[in-house]
Parts: C-alpha cells; sequence; structure tokens
C-alpha cells in the first residue's frame, strides 16, 4: 500500500500530556476537586426544577449507603463499568479512540446470552466459561474490525467506532425480535437463561456477584500488559509518538490491531458480566448509556487501570443512589447523565489547570539553572 | 408512484446533511473537528421544538435553535481553543451532557405530558411550475425553506471558501496558521469565530429533524445522524461540494429505509434497513483512499511552542 500512513501532530500532543499528568503528588486531588465541582454544577440545575440540591444530594448519598444491598449493587454497578472504562482507556494508552464500547459491548451480550439460552445443559462452571469467552471474543472481533480498517486503510478509528455501534444496536435488536425472542413471544427480549449460567453471587442475599472480582482481575492484567509488557511498551510508545516508534522498529499496525482487540473483548466481558451476572436476560434498549460512561470514566481515571477503578466504583455510586433518588421523588433519571457530563468537562478544566502548572513550574526551574550560570 | 416518493423523501432527509457537513467542512478547514456535533444537532432539535412550541413562530424555533447551538459551541469553543484541550475528548463530553441536558429540559418546560406534544412541521413551499415538472418536481420544488435554503448554501459556501480572501484565511488557519499569525490575523479569533457559525448551522440542522420533518421532540430523534453529517465532511474531501454529493447519498439511504419500511416490504428485517446510513459510511470510509486532511486538523494553536 503506497498510503501516507502520518501521524496527526495532534496524535504526539496528547501523547505528552497524558504522561506529564503520571507521578504528581496531587495526580488524585485534581479528580476529587473536578467530581465536586461537577456535583455542585449539577446541583444549580435541580435548582430549576424547585428541588434543593443539598437534600437531594443528602439522600444520594444516605440511599448509596443506605444498607449492605446498596453498598454492594454500588460494586456490582462499578464491574461492567470498570471494562467499559478499560476499553476506552486502554485504547487511549495507543492514542487511539475506541468510542465504540457500545457496541462492543452489545455484542458480548448477544453471545452471552446465546450460549446461555443454547447450552443450558452444561455444567455450570463449564457453560460460565463459554458465555465469558464468547462474549470476550464478540466484542473483541468487533473491536479488532476497528483496528483492521484503521490498519489496512488507514480509516478514522474514531468514526468507524461510532459507525460500528449503530451496526452492532441493530444486530442486537433484530437477534431479540427475531431468533431469540422470548417464547412467550410478547416483548423484544430473552426468556430468562437457566441458573447454572447465572455469576455466583460474592455476597449473599446481594446483587453483587464474582464478576466484580473478575473485573478487578482484568483491570490488574491491563496494567501488567501495559507496563511490565513489551506488548504494553510498543502500545505506550505509539501513544507517545508514532513516528519515534516506527522508527524503532514497532509495527503499529500490529498494535492497532491488537489493541482494538483487548479494548473489544473489554466491552463484550463488560455484556457477560450484564447479562449473566445482574438482568438473566437480555432486554431491547438495555443499558445505552454504558458505552459513553466508559469514556467519561477513563477520562476521569487519566486511562490508568487504577484510576479507571475508583471512577467507576464512584460512577457506580452515583447511579445507585441517583436511581433512588429518581424513584422516590420527581427528579428526572436524565440529571445522572448531567452529572456525568459536568464532572467530565470539569476534569477537562482540571487538565488544562494541571498543564498549566506545569509548564510554569518548568520554567521557573530552567530560569534558576539559567541564573545559577548552569546553562551554556 | 414510489419513485417520486422515494426521491422525494431523499431530498428530505439530506438537508439537515448538508447544511450539517458544510458546516463541518468551514469548521474542519480551519482545523477546528467539532465533535461535539451529534450533541449540537439534539440541542438543535430540542431548541427548535421548544422555541416553536412556546411561541408558536416556526422563525423564532429556528432562532432559538440556532441560538442554542452557538451556546453549546461557545463551550466547545472555549474548551479546545482557549484552554488548547483535545477535541475528541471535550466533544465526547459535550455530546453525553448534551444528551442529559435536553431531556432534563424538555422535563423543566414541559413536565410529563400524557401524550407526545407536537407543532405543526414547516409547511412545504411549492414553486409554481417547476413543481408540476414529471418525475422531479415534486421532489426538488415542493420542500419546506429549509431545503431551498441548503440548496443555496452548498454552492454559495463553495464560493466563498475557494474565491474570497475570507475562504482563503480559513484555509490557511487549518493549513498553516503560523503563516496566518505572521500575516497579522488572530488564529483563535478565525476559529472561534468559524466554531460558532459551523454551531449555528448544526443547530439550524437539528432542528430540521423537530419542526422541519417530525413535529415533535423526542431524546432519540438524532440518532447518529450528526455523526453521519460528520462523516459526510470527510468523505467529501472538506469540499463543499463533495458533501453535497455526500448529503444526498446518504438521504437516499435514510429515504430508502423509511420507503422501504413503511411499504410493507419484507425481504429484509427492519433493524438492517435502519443500518445502512451506518454501513454505507463504514464502507465509503475504507473506500475513500485519498484525503486532503488539513495539515493541523485537531491541532491547538500555540504561540511561541517550547
Amino acid at each position: 500500500m503506497a498510503q501516507k500512513d502520518k501521524q496527526t501532530p495532534v496524535d504526539s500532543y496528547l501523547g505528552e500530556k497524558i504522561k506529564s499528568r503520571e507521578g504528581s503528588f496531587y495526580m488524585f486531588l485534581w479528580p476529587v476537586f473536578s467530581v465536586l465541582l461537577g456535583l455542585a454544577a449539577s446541583g444549580m440545575m435541580m435548582l430549576l426544577l424547585g428541588h434543593n440540591p443539598f437534600l437531594v444530594f443528602l439522600k444520594l448519598f444516605s440511599f448509596a449507603f443506605r444498607d449492605m444491598y446498596n453498598v454492594a449493587d454500588i460494586f456490582a454497578k462499578a464491574a461492567p463499568l470498570i471494562l467499559t472504562g478499560l476499553a476506552f482507556g486502554f485504547a487511549f494508552r495507543a492514542t487511539l479512540f475506541n468510542i465504540g464500547g457500545q457496541g462492543q459491548f452489545y455484542m458480548g451480550c448477544v453471545a452471552a446470552v446465546f450460549c446461555a439460552l443454547k447450552l443450558y445443559f452444561l455444567p455450570s462452571f463449564f457453560l460460565l466459561l463459554v458465555c465469558l469467552s464468547a462474549s470476550m471474543l464478540a466484542g473483541g472481533a468487533w473491536g479488532a474490525f476497528v483496528g483492521y480498517t484503521k490498519a489496512r486503510f488507514n480509516a478514522s478509528e474514531f468514526l468507524i467506532s461510532m459507525m460500528s455501534t449503530y451496526v452492532a444496536l441493530a444486530i442486537m435488536n433484530y437477534m431479540l425480535r427475531g431468533p431469540l425472542k422470548e417464547i412467550k413471544g410478547e416483548y423484544p427480549q430473552t426468556d430468562v437463561i437457566a441458573q447454572n449460567a447465572w455469576i455466583p453471587t460474592l455476597v449473599p442475599h446481594t446483587r453483587l456477584h464474582w464478576g466484580f472480582v473478575l473485573a478487578l482481575g482484568i483491570a490488574l492484567v491491563a496494567y501488567f500488559v501495559l507496563w511490565k509488557t513489551s506488548l504494553g511498551f510498543k502500545i505506550r510508545a505509539v501513544g507517545m509518538n508514532r513516528n519515534a516508534a516506527r522508527y524503532a522498529g514497532i509495527d503499529e499496525k500490529r498494535v492497532f490491531i491488537v489493541v482494538f482487540l483487548i479494548s473489544g473483548a473489554f466491552a463484550g466481558l463488560a455484556g457477560f458480566m450484564e447479562v449473566n451476572g445482574i438482568q438473566h436476560m437480555l432486554v431491547q434498549g438495555f443499558n445505552p448509556m454504558i458505552g459513553a460512561e466508559g469514556i467519561g470514566i477513563a477520562i476521569l481515571g487519566n486511562a490508568h487501570p487504577l484510576g479507571i477503578v475508583l471512577s467507576a466504583i464512584l460512577f457506580g455510586a452515583l447511579k445507585v443512589g441517583g436511581n433512588l433518588v429518581v424513584q422516590t421523588s420527581t427528579i428526572p433519571s436524565s440529571i445522572i447523565g448531567i452529572m456525568e457530563g459536568f464532572v467530565m468537562l470539569f476534569v477537562i478544566l482540571s487538565y488544562f489547570l494541571q498543564d498549566k502548572i506545569t509548564t510554569r513550574r518548568s520554567k521557573k526551574e530552567l530560569r534558576s539553572k539559567e541564573k545559577g550560570g548552569v546553562s551554556r | 408512484m414510489i419513485w417520486t416518493g422515494l426521491l422525494a423523501r431523499a431530498i428530505q432527509m439530506s438537508t439537515p446533511l448538508m447544511i450539517g457537513s458544510l458546516a463541518e467542512v468551514y469548521a474542519e478547514r480551519t482545523g477546528m473537528m467539532i465533535i461535539a456535533i451529534e450533541g449540537i444537532f439534539l440541542l438543535g432539535a430540542w431548541g427548535g421544538f421548544v422555541g416553536a412550541y412556546l411561541s408558536g413562530s416556526m422563525f423564532l424555533g429556528l432562532l432559538l435553535a440556532m441560538a442554542v447551538g452557538v451556546m453549546a459551541g461557545s463551550v466547545y469553543g472555549f474548551f479546545t481553543i482557549k484552554l488548547k484541550q483535545h477535541q475528541i475528548v471535550t466533544g465526547t463530553a459535550i455530546n453525553i451532557f448534551a444528551a442529559g441536558l435536553a431531556l432534563y429540559l424538555y422535563r423543566v418546560f414541559f413536565g410529563v405530558p400524557l401524550l407526545p406534544l407536537t407543532v405543526e412541521p414547516l409547511a412545504p413551499l411549492s414553486i409554481p411550475v417547476l413543481c408540476d415538472i414529471p418525475l422531479i418536481g415534486q421532489a426538488l420544488f415542493n420542500q419546506n425553506i429549509l431545503t431551498y435554503i441548503a440548496f443555496l448554501i452548498m454552492p454559495a459556501g463553495y464560493w466563498v471558501l475557494f474565491k474570497t480572501p475570507l475562504g482563503l484565511t480559513l484555509r490557511s488557519t487549518g493549513e498553516n496558521p503560523e503563516a496566518v499569525d505572521s500575516a497579522g490575523i488572530n488564529v483563535e479569533k478565525v476559529r472561534f469565530l468559524t466554531v460558532l457559525f459551523a454551531s449555528a448551522m448544526d443547530g439550524l440542522a437539528g432542528a430540521f429533524y423537530s419542526i422541519g420533518f417530525l413535529g415533535l421532540y423526542t431524546n432519540d430523534i438524532i440518532g447518529g445522524r450528526g455523526w453521519i453529517a460528520f462523516a459526510i465532511c470527510f468523505l467529501g474531501n472538506w469540499n463543499p461540494m463533495g458533501a453535497l454529493l455526500g448529503a444526498l447519498v446518504f438521504g437516499l439511504a435514510d429515504a430508502a429505509s423509511i420507503v422501504i419500511q413503511t411499504s410493507g416490504f419484507r425481504l429484509i428485517p427492519n433493524e438492517f434497513l435502519i443500518a445502512i446510513p451506518y454501513i454505507l459510511t463504514i464502507v465509503a470510509t475504507i473506500a475513500r483512499k485519498q484525503f486532503n486532511v488539513p495539515a493541523v486538523l485537531g491541532v491547538p494553536y500555540v504561540k511561541e511552542r517550547k
């Protein structure tokens, strides 16, 4: 192929920025501030509907931590969010934009529910293993397609991953209306899957299942791959400076495909967790924001696995508390989206401030060096 | 008969895509991707509906749609141009925010109505004589005012971009901002004004779906069509005439899926008909070989970067 696959300057620009925000003492302080400001701003929105934001937030957090069931639910909600967060964050480390996590999640859901419904006779352990692998495979393949078009045709991964989400949605809706429709045939949804396809619960009498532990394990794996393997080195090198990586002999095209394969598998696994862990069936119009929330979580966590886990737990708490507030008052559920949006915007604002402080500090250092006569 | 209907629907559905992709072409020529396009479409649809419903005037609806678009665009411009933050990240945040905000504000204004609120959509204006041309007359000359505007601004947009000093400034800003800067033109100002113009157009395009076509507002009214306008800008090679062609093709795909769905033709499942425009975008993106990407697309302009 005689195409010019030049790196746009923006890619290396972004790589520098992610790196410069790391390792500072205040790394954890910034996101906390951003979250608080984001919540305060959404509080102003509540005034529009005549609600006292302080009472609403008090209610939200007292609901979220009211009893064991709700606390466990926070972590149950966080499990798939960790994975869709990783789906964006992992690719972001290579400065690739996987905004199709939603579609990869849907493919994972369809694969998991398909295996659970058709292979119900298998012993529980094997059935779960089959569902898990199928969801990762489906999500991974859906993601790898995006990486492949990037590598082979130099297509914009941003655009392709976005569009592939709508195709995945069509496939899921078709399966729910056709081949996988419930036996009763009334609604576009599947039957409840057999009990031996359910992920065992971690804390009895709650919805928290072993999937949360699995998600933590996956986050650890993502960390390990990124920072302790040669593949991870290549991924980060491609993310920092694509040209330099190429001169160093890294096959960036292979990195594109592998990164999207792994990212897609993460999002697909989130589908397995939602289907086999929580819902135990697949319903039309299911979890339509999980991909976008994953992006928010990854941004809030600076695309670091640990940051993603913490952010996902925070988003989980907002969801659990938020849902209960919505159910028990006249506040519409769209307030949750507004909170997430505000938090993201304040995180970006904090990026600006952090970068500014870093620049000022390095300028000062430079100047004091020059004064000391160390400079050439 | 079905062909006339299909053609008319295709022209109709390509209208917002034309307006939106022209806006995107202008913005990207100065180096700014408007990633927030999907959210601005949605806010425009919301603004158009609210304005038209509350005032009873279509004109005020369109005006509010553009105003809402400008507001969203100024937030986007502030973050990406003034604060020099990443465009894709900021745009994604605004899209998530817009989805929540539009639904929330609808509730603030209207509560929970028992029946969906509706307005009478923009009436078609038939142009005498011309609309009697067989086959294409009804399709081309019996549309609402936005369609005529769209057909006028595409060639006008081409002319401004390639034949006027203003267009030269815009294109240079996306190719070589340093040169524009040393010519004494404020790069950030050019970009900011272009983003505001483009978001006003995007708001207008969004309003087409609510008050130009359906006469109501729902939260999934845009359903990815902002992204399609975004893609058309790429596929049209950052040229208004290319975008016009692209918008017509996608309008046809959109219309075909609507017409086949309503005609009771059951060879292909509905879901896949709805997916046609998205599949087409993927295929077209892959098939497109030579791109004429503006040199500094997506890069903030930093004076004397060290």
